[in-house]
């Protein structure tokens, strides 16, 4: 009776067969990002992608969209917050990935596009909702099988109500990013978020969300834009166990 | 009368309970950077410090340190061979860093024996199962789930007692200002039920410490509880901006004074005085020689000591004293 009462106990080597058989990592489809997180996103973490505006956060997102939808097997969750999911994108992804054999690009793309599903949500409360019925429907394993979750942008649902004098927003963005790291972790999802950027201290810009975000994801990556070349680079402010001071590898999207 | 008198007389004396003391609860120094003071079952050690600061990589390393044995078929480890049970309250633990650093100590200490590589996969293996058995994981999702896993530790940790035949040495908290926010918005119940005691921060404080204080009684161990901290307000930013003219000098920072950023505990009073040590972890402005590696300074807060230590994290994901 008091196993089932509360979280359950593990050791080390119970932990690392899950790792090992739940835990996979799965290819993002852009080929930098994949070399500097060592194979892709792991099952499991929530990852967040910072950059300022028009940086490329919803190309990789979409890019990553089609490219699990189309390797993996399993649905594909994308929450939008800004009517920024273009369907044409991931299409024009799809056909410039296969070869150009055109039946079955065809075939590609009508399996693609019905394991994504895309909502729109517009506010903290309906993401919150969003996420409990997720977590119900997997606990009780009705629905397909979801291998990723998407939530472009999570900054723009949180930054309204934090700040005054309450604590109600932060707490409102806790228990969002505990929930997402319940469903990353018991339910064997990979998740990715965005987040814009803010003005910080002496000139310079970080992540927004503030310091009891930054406890929240396990991976946190930024990007960035130089505007002479029109080349992005992604670089790793936090991970696990990577060192975070890497060299910024350039995408090409 | 003679119950009146065998209850006046004396125990035991000073001396003769230091010497018990001593031998029964044996103080350990534990793995840099925590090793500036010797450290007792019993005693609750909080690690403070802003995100990101390898707060949970000493916390590994520490498990690392308590799990391994102090030898194996002829190679010293140095290690305490007890259990380790690490509660994971920021649910962020990623159990590949802990089983790369353990496979790291032990290929490293068995290299260093013998000068050759030889059959360490031999080695490995075994001492690898044995040692991973004896980290002991729980994850919690919210105070609720916290509150219910410490009232039930106490059977749990004596099944694994019985079990693997040594009690566990440590409780390793990450995080224990995780759910500050979640706990401060909690509702306080409505004027209608006085017997339930209301929920707010306070109270939940108070039962983690109280529930936490009764598992010390009955399965004694060393509590390390990792925090992280939000450094300075306003006004020092503002303050920043100001001097941002001048030219910085390294020498200025570190003498402290008014310019180091000051320190702000979010917990209540009632987990502030239950710590009984803490020590806070800074980022450190790095020299040009250690730019590639993150560097950072540790500072005894509680008891306060006049020395600070700097460590860097290498490679290999160990921390290296500088």
């Amino acid at each position: 009776m008091i196993e089932s009462q509360c979280r359950p106990q593990f050791n080390g080597l119970e932990l690392l067969e899950d790792a090992q058989l739940n835990k996979r990592i799965l290819s993002t489809g852009c080929e930098r990002i994949d070399l500097l997180l060592q194979g892709g996103l792991r099952v499991g973490h929530v990852t967040e992608l910072a950059g300022p505006s028009s940086s490329g956060k919803t190309q990789v997102c979409l890019k990553v969209a089609s490219h699990v939808a189309r390797k993996y097997s399993g649905t594909v969750m994308y929450f939008d917050s800004g009517n920024s999911f273009s369907p044409k994108r991931i299409v024009q992804f799809l056909t410039q990935e296969s070869d150009p054999a055109n039946t079955e690009v065809d075939e590609i793309v009508q399996r693609v596009m019905s394991s994504i599903v895309c909502y729109s949500i517009f506010d903290i409360f309906t993401l919150l909702d969003m996420l409990h019925q997720l977590m119900n429907n997997l606990k009780s394993e009705i629905g397909c099988n979801v291998r990723m979750l998407i939530i472009d942008s999570l900054s723009s649902l949180i930054a309204p109500v934090l700040g005054g004098g309450g604590a109600h927003g932060h707490a409102l963005m806790v228990t969002a990013g505990f929930l997402l790291k319940e469903l990353a972790h018991e339910h064997n999802l990979s998740i990715v978020v965005t987040n814009h950027m803010v003005a910080g201290e002496a000139g310079s810009s970080k992540p927004a969300l503030g310091d009891s975000w930054k406890s929240i994801p396990h991976v946190r990556l930024l990007l960035h834009r130089y505007r002479a070349t029109n080349d992005s680079c992604i670089s790793i402010l936090k991970h696990p166990y990577l060192n975070c001071i890497t060299v910024p590898r350039a995408l090409n999207l | 009368m003679t119950s009146a008198i065998s209850w006046i007389k004396v125990d035991e004396t000073a001396k003769a309970a230091l010497a018990r003391i001593l031998t029964e609860r044996p103080s350990v120094v534990l793995p840099p950077p925590l090793h500036r003071l010797a450290l007792r079952v019993g005693n609750v050690v909080e690690i403070v410090g802003p995100s990101p600061s390898a707060k949970t990589l000493i916390l590994i390393q520490t498990s690392i340190n308590c799990i391994l044995p102090k030898e194996w078929k002829g190679v010293q480890y140095g290690g305490l061979e007890r259990p380790v049970l690490f509660v994971d309250l920021d649910c962020r633990f990623d159990v590949l860093s802990l089983s790369h650093a353990l496979e790291r100590r032990i290929t490293g200490a068995y290299r260093v024996r013998s000068g050759v590589k030889g059959n360490e996969n031999e080695y490995d293996k075994e001492l690898f199962v044995a040692c991973m058995s004896r980290f002991l994981y729980t994850r919690c999702y919210n105070t609720f789930e916290f509150l219910a896993t410490l009232r039930t530790l106490p059977y749990r940790l004596q099944k694994e007692k019985e079990k693997q035949g040594s009690a566990v040495y440590m409780l390793m908290i990450d995080s224990i200002g995780a759910f500050y926010w979640m706990d401060r918005a909690l509702p306080s119940s409505s004027t209608g039920s006085n017997n339930r005691k209301s929920l707010s921060l306070q109270t939940v404080a108070e039962s983690i410490v109280q529930e936490i204080q009764r598992l010390l009684l009955v399965h004694p161990m060393l509590v390390l509880a990792a925090k992280s901290a939000a450094f300075g307000d306003k006004q020092s930013t503002t303050h920043v901006i100001r001097n941002s003219g001048k030219r910085f000098d390294d020498k200025v920072l570190d003498s402290g004074g008014p310019q180091k950023p000051s320190y702000r505990d979010y917990m209540p009073s009632i987990w502030q005085s239950f710590v009984s040590h803490r020590i806070l972890l800074r980022a450190s402005d790095g020299e040009s020689k250690h730019q590639t590696h993150p560097s950072f300074m540790t500072e005894w807060l509680l008891p306060p000591l006049k020395f600070s230590d700097k460590f860097i994290v290498n490679d290999d994901g160990l921390l290296v004293t500088l």
